[in-house]
Formats: C-alpha cells, structure tokens, sequence
C-alpha cells in the first residue's frame, strides 16, 4: 500500500459556490433568524422545553453530544502525540478544524439556550465560580479550551495559506511560527487535559439528575463513560470527514492511516462495551436491562449498535474496505451519540406526567448553527491545507494557486515579490 | 535521539511548577466557595411544619402567597379561577389532593420549596444565582448572578425551582419563606392565614420538637411515626406529618442529599485542582520528549521533498 497522506493540501480544484454550499447558507441564515425570534420571545414560546424537561436538545445534543464528536482534536492528537503514533499526525488538521467548529457552535448554543446569557460574564471572576457546579466546570473548560488551545492549534493552516499567497509576509511569518513552536507543547498538553476534564463533567451534570436518570445509564462512572465515548466518537467522526473527502472530492485515501485509526477506535469501543456491561453487573442493574420498557429499548439500541460498529471496525481493517470503514465509522458515530444522549433526555423522567419534544424553531436553529459548522469546514478546506493528500498533489495545488492565488485582490505587487525571492 | 529518565523527570518537575502556582492560587480562593456548600444545620435555621391531617385544602395559603409575593394569580386554566397545574412560576407554593379512584385515603399536600441543608440547587448552580444563607438558611434566588440554564432545575430532587419561559428576561421562581416579611418581623404569608394551623413557622429546632411531640401524643396516627424532612435528602428545612405513605404525596428522594451522593468523586477529583495539575505536568513531560522526534521528522522531510514543514 502506497503512501498516499503525507501532507495537509487543499481541496483546490472543486468550485467554493456549490448547491451544497447554498443550502448549508441558507439553513444557517434561517437558524441565526430563528436566534433572534428566541431572544425576543423567550425560550417558552421558541422550544418545546418546560419546567419538568428544563432542558431541550440545544443544551442536550448541540452541546453535549456534538462536542463529543468534536472530540478528535483530544482524542487523536493524545494518540499521535502521548502514544506516539506519528503517522496519525498527518490528519490532526481535520481533528483539530473539526474539533474547533464543535465547540465554538457548541457554546454559541449554550448561549442561544441559557435564559440570561448577559450574567455569564461572571466567569471572568473565578472567586464566584461555584467549583463543584459540574456545569461550571463545562462552561469554563469549554470556553477556555475552545479559545486557547484549540484556537491555536487551527492558526498553522492559516499561516500555510499566507505564507503562499502572500510572499512578502514569509519572513513574519516564520518568525511567528518559530513562537508557536516553541510554546507548542505547552499548548497541546493544555488541549488534552481540559477536555478530559469537560468531556467527564458533561457526564457529571447528569449525575445531579438524581434518580431521575434511569439506573441504566446513572452510575458513579457516569463521567468516564462520556470521557470515553468521546474519544471513540472522535476518531470515527474524523474518519468519517476523511472518507467523507474521498467520497464527495475523490481525494486519495490511505489505507495505512485509515486502518491505524479504525484500529484504535475499535480497541476504545470494544473495552467501552465491556466496561458498560461490567458497570451495570457490579451495581447490579443488568437485570433492568431485560425489562419489557423504553429504557431497556434504548440500551439495547445503544449496545446494539456500538456492538456491529466493533464488528464492522474489525472487518473493515481485516478487508482493507474503505466503504466498510465508512460505515463501521458512521455506526460508531450514531451509537455513541446515542448513549451521550439518552440519559439527558429520553432516559430521563423528571415526573409522571411530562413530556418533551423538540418544537420545530429548535430543530431549525439546531440545524442552522450545525449547517454553519459545516459550511466553514467545507470552505476551510477548499482554502486551507486541512485535508490530508500527497506531496505531489501538494505539488499541483501550490502551482494550480501560484496561477490563481485566492486572494487575488490582496496580490503583492511585483517589486515586493522580487524582494522576497532572494531568500 | 534518546532522552534520559531524568530529563523527563526534570521537564514534568519544571511543568508542574507552574502549574501547582496556578493551582494554589485558586484554590485558596474556592475554599470559600466549598466551605459554603458543606451540609450542616445553620445556627438561626427557621423552617415551617406542614400536618396533613390538619389541612382543609382551602388554598388560603396558596392566595396569600400569590399577594404577598406580588406574583399574578395564575388563571391559565379557564380566566375565571386561580387554578395553577402545579408549582410554575406564578405560583410558589400550591395545595394538591391526594385521592386514589376507588379512594377511602385521602390527604392534601402543600408543596413548597423545602430549603434543603445541602440544596442539589445551589450545587448545580454556576455563580451562586440561588445561595443557601449561612444564618438562616433560606435558599433564595439572586438574579444578578443567574445565567439562566436551569440547572437547579434538572437537579432539584422536589422539582421546585420554575423557570420563567415568556420574554427576553426570564427568572427562577421559588418560595423564599417571604423573607421581605420577616425582615419587616412579621411571618410568611402561608402560615400567618392557615385557619387550621396546618402549616407554621417556626425555628427549625422547635417545628422538629413540636413534630416529635405531636407524634408522641398520638401513636399511631402518623406515617412511620416519622417526620419528613428531619433527614430526608441529607434534611430539610421544612417538615411534613402525614396520615398517608410520604411517597404518595411526596417525592422520596431517600436520606443522602443529592450532592453528597452523586458528587462525591467529582468533588474529590477536583479539590484543589491537584489532579488535573499533575496531568498536565505528566503530559507536557511526555509531549516535549515526543517533540524532538517530530522535529527531526520535519526537517528531514523538507529537505527531502523541498516542501515546507507543516505543524
């Protein structure tokens, strides 16, 4: 198998103004409308959210379950950097993009959903945070984690683009590179342990739910449940965008790479299960698991499908499969964020009586700001070195973007260009 | 390049310095914060008593309660009557009937924020926009410092805390024992107009004294001679006597409170921010050793491929 992934290179030779691409805008245009309806009506008349079920699927599935599978950037950079699989370095660009887009959508719907948004500004004053509030652990690890590292880990594609289409900013650039580096470890250490340590409390915050939660899903180990199913959810949402570039803009792909990250991800899913199963057994709860009701059928759900996503994982290595690898990917996508979901909203019952669907404003905004993460990845990549490709397709994309660099009106003019090719 | 066992040691040393600054630092000032939090009775703790074989359901309390908390009468129903489903935010304090379809049992049931000795609200809470005070021990809300994300909401073990759901400045609606009124020296609405003394204020050390007599002097007649509140939920502020199983007219959330019992390991994993410090140490450690590796990868490739190394 030829080494086909040894560089980030863009998406150059794919049109930016796709059908596609206007629809994502429009979904996203219709959703940031909606915002402003919520804002001005209140959450009562915008969602389907009430006193039983205070909190609907912009807190449930936006936040807590997207930025779960915006969990490549931690998951796989701990693989390439903490486990020292180097050739995984390769598609940390994809993690890291994808990862950022989550969270920062993530936390724009944590703003949308909270009823005063304006009082968050107490976070700048840690002497009123409330520290075994699992919440605040989220909202200030997500916000400084979103902001700081993971914000930083996205600058080297936008210096690559720069440094290519502006030759008279190389020597500034290098320059600020060299900072990066330097700094760079200490950054990346920083993106691995707050998202642990958020990706765990989003699993605490339910922990506060009390009995309400079914004994299915609550236990003590509630958190490195989430943590875990994080790091799964990362490396199969990053495989699934990896195959998704082959697929729609027929990038090559590398198998080699590819099996190395279906590999961990199978070994993560496969020990989750076990440590689930194990869970439910010591707290004597598996026999809930057999009772003839919603709970029992979600789990089964769940288990169900992460059980054939093992499988699938397995098979696709073992084949060499790229269309099993996408389907083992996208099944341990859904059955993960099933199990993120479940206890926060169907296998909650806060009383007897209540209900809670989401009403179609909420779908549509949940939509909108999921269509807005999508449009940026799809444009960072046809602009930025993202996607993963060879050197000589490298090769092709630097000569392709010399004769129509993207920033046509911001070229050089030819005297700055003279001097900047001496060096 | 090969790196010594002690250059790691060194680096995680010069990384947790650092970070074990930082982590000083805060922690000095969340000591406050975790102090507040812990469970215990507070010194002037005032509390109310609700019999249930005392009540009339005349919803007196229920009218005094709307007026003196200037809330408006919730007359969603039908426009005609103060009829609230439950407990919302027009409504801080309601009177339910408990009554089986082939019912001979039969009781009412006041419901009311119970002002927990160690609220689940006030732990889930972010800024402390509902705070337990220390002297005592009314749970009240404090809008300046709510973000709004009804946390206290999916936490409470009572389903207390109402959340606003209209307009643009929504707020948390709950009984505060009408603290404007006992500051002015008077007593909560509710139990200045029970005809029936069904529900009275008092200290918390008194009503639990009043309770047990109560009991005492008439064996037999109350649910497992217990007295709801005296321990449930790790114990409460306000106490319930009832002819009927508690958990018919109550939700019976067992004796540990909510904190104490679900965040136990989270309040451990993070005192002091000790362990997340030593991670970050361990794993700057074990980056910068890995670093040097993928330097060297790096440059090789550039010269190799004439391409510019990508971070």
């Amino acid at each position: 198998m030829s080494k086909t992934w040894e560089r980030a290179v863009p998406v150059y030779d794919v049109p930016i103004w796709t059908r596609t691409f206007k629809v994502l805008c429009g979904l996203a245009a219709l959703g940031m409308i909606l915002v402003v309806y919520r804002e001005i009506a209140g959450l009562g008349p915008a969602s389907g959210m009430n006193d039983a079920y205070a909190w609907g699927i912009w807190k449930t599935f936006n936040t807590m379950v997207l930025t779960a599978l915006g969990s490549g950037a931690f998951a796989i950079g701990i693989a390439a950097w903490i486990f020292n699989k180097s050739k995984l370095h390769v598609v940390m660009r994809t993690a890291v993009l994808s990862s950022f887009l989550a969270y920062a959508f993530g936390l724009c719907m944590l703003g949308v959903d909270v009823g005063r948004p304006w009082n968050f500004y107490w976070i700048l004053f840690p002497w009123h945070w409330n520290l075994h509030s699992p919440l605040l652990e989220v909202a200030v690890c997500m916000t400084f984690y979103a902001s700081i590292p993971l914000f930083l880990e996205n600058i080297p594609p936008v210096l690559d683009f720069f440094y290519g289409e502006r030759p008279d900013l190389r020597e500034s650039i290098k320059k600020l590179e060299k900072v990066i580096v330097a700094g760079f470890p200490w950054v990346v250490a920083l993106a691995y342990v707050l998202p642990a340590m958020h990706q765990s409390s989003l699993g605490a915050l339910m922990l506060l739910g009390g009995v309400r939660v079914s004994p299915l899903w609550q236990t003590p180990f509630l958190p490195l449940l989430y943590v875990w199913a994080a790091a799964f959810l990362g490396f199969a949402f990053v495989t699934m965008i990896l195959l998704l570039g082959w697929l729609v803009w027929n990038r090559a792909i590398d198998m080699e790479i590819l099996s190395e990250l279906q590999r961990i991800c199978m070994w993560l899913v496969g020990v989750w299960l076990v440590f689930r199963v194990v869970d439910l057994s010591v707290r004597g709860q598996i026999l809930a698991a057999f009772r003839f009701n919603f709970d029992a059928f979600l789990f089964w759900v769940e288990m169900g499908v992460l059980a054939v996503a093992f499988f699938k994982l397995r098979t696709s290595v073992q084949l060499q499969s790229p269309r099993t690898m996408f389907y083992s990917a996208v099944l341990t996508c859904v059955g993960g964020m099933l199990y993120r979901f479940d206890p926060t909203t169907a296998a909650f019952s806060p009383k007897l009586e209540a209900a809670y669907f989401p009403s179609v404003i909420e779908v549509l905004v949940s939509v909108g700001f999921m269509s807005l993460g999508i449009l940026i990845f799809i444009f960072a990549a046809k602009v930025l070195p993202i996607l993963p490709g060879s050197n000589a397709l490298a090769r092709e994309a630097e000569a392709e973007r010399a004769k129509n660099p993207v920033l046509r009106f911001l070229a050089p003019k030819a005297g700055q260009q003279q001097f900047v090719t001496g060096d | 390049m090969d790196i010594t066992r002690r250059e790691v040691l060194h680096q995680i040393a010069v990384g947790g310095a650092g970070v074990a600054a930082g982590g000083a630092i805060s922690a000095v000032a969340l000591t406050e914060v975790a102090h507040a939090e812990e469970g215990g009775v507070p010194p002037e703790a005032v509390g109310m008593l609700y019999d249930a074989t005392k009540c009339i359901g005349c919803q007196t309390c229920v009218v005094a309660c709307t007026a003196a908390n200037g809330l408006t009468p919730d007359t969603r129903y039908d426009a005609l009557h103060q009829t609230p489903g439950d407990l919302n935010n027009h409504t801080k304090t309601i009177i339910k009937l408990y009554k089986e379809v082939d019912g001979k049992e039969t009781s009412f049931v006041k419901q009311q924020c119970m002002h927990c000795l160690e609220p689940a609200c006030v732990a889930a809470c972010m800024f402390g926009g509902l705070k337990k005070d220390a002297t005592t021990g009314i749970v009240s809300w404090r809008g300046k410092y709510c973000v709004g994300c009804r946390y206290c909401q999916v936490a409470c073990p009572y389903n207390v805390p109402k959340f606003r759901w209209e307009g643009f400045n929504p707020e948390i609606v709950k009984c505060e024992f009408c603290k404007e009124r006992l500051a002015k020296g008077q007593e909560p609405a509710c139990t200045t107009v029970c005809p029936k003394k069904a529900v009275i204020f008092g200290k918390r050390e008194d009503l639990l004294k009043e309770a047990k007599q109560r009991i005492a002097a008439n064996p037999g007649k109350y649910y497992e001679d217990r007295v709801f509140g005296e321990k449930e939920a790790g114990g409460t502020q306000v106490f319930y006597l009832s002819h009927v199983p508690f958990d018919k007219i109550l939700p019976e959330p067992g004796d540990e409170s909510v904190p104490g019992k679900y965040l136990k390991w989270q309040k451990r994993l993070y005192s002091y921010l000790v362990v997340p410090a030593g991670l970050y140490a361990v794993l700057v450690g074990s980056i910068r050793k890995n670093w040097k590796g993928h330097e060297e990868h790096m440059e090789h490739e550039e010269k190799e491929t004439g391409l510019r190394a990508q971070l």
